[in-house]
């Protein structure tokens, strides 16, 4: 199973993990992303993600197949929400599954170092005085 | 021929639309659109080094050269997850 989503509403974390794996799995990875209250010195608020809904799903598609290409996994599935996001809530969610963890992890990881590389998303923080688009840290 | 402009994140502040329809009498790459829009928009130069460009919705260099009916998009540097 290989799923990519891009959904306004909240991630419903529990479906997504009971959606992982399948009886040859003996590993199930998830990583979720969430709106922290602080940015530097800064309280945040909440959140905003602009999309570029097409050209994000096709890239984000595409990094799943490469994960697949490069590690046997069971299940893979993405999710990424965009529009006002609350403190506490996940922004994104990725969850694997395979035979052994070593997959599993490095996939996860894979994954959700791309999506900060690639995938046309951006985040804008909202603070009690004004507001501001993430500049990216530069890849490692 | 005609080309469809989408912007996103700082770039639609500093431009002030989303989507725009250009008119253009030939085949013309991103730079020379950019040359075009900068004039309009003086805005957009201090943040012309920190720009990605994607044609019909894949990555493109500043060289590519676009064709009728193609969609460019305009955005800075990525900040998802």
């Amino acid at each position: 199973m290989k799923k990519v989503i891009i959904q306004k509403e909240e991630i419903d974390l529990r479906d997504c993990v009971e959606r992982l794996g399948n009886a040859a799995d003996g590993a199930v990875v998830t990583f979720t992303g969430r709106a922290r209250n602080a940015s530097g010195d800064k309280k945040v608020e909440y959140l905003e993600y602009d999309i570029y809904n097409g050209m994000a799903i096709r890239e984000m598609e595409r990094i799943v197949d490469e994960a697949s290409d490069r590690w046997a996994l069971g299940s893979c599935m993405v999710v990424h929400r965009y529009g006002k996001i609350s403190i506490g809530e996940a922004s994104v969610f990725i969850g694997v599954s395979s035979p052994h963890r070593e997959e599993s992890f490095a996939s996860a990881r894979y994954i959700i170092d791309e999506i900060k590389h690639r995938v046309p998303i951006w985040k804008k923080e909202y603070y009690a005085g004004g507001s501001q688009w993430v500049q990216p840290p530069p890849k490692p | 021929m005609k080309i469809r402009i989408k912007t996103f994140s700082i770039v639609r502040d500093v431009l002030g639309f989303d989507e725009k329809e250009l008119t253009v009498s030939d085949e013309i790459a991103v730079t020379d659109v950019m040359t075009l829009l900068v004039k309009c928009y003086p805005g957009l130069l201090p943040i012309m080094n920190t720009l990605l460009y994607a044609r019909n919705e894949e990555y493109c260099r500043t060289d590519t050269v676009l064709e009728d009916e193609d969609t460019l998009a305009i955005f800075p540097h990525v900040s998802g997850g």
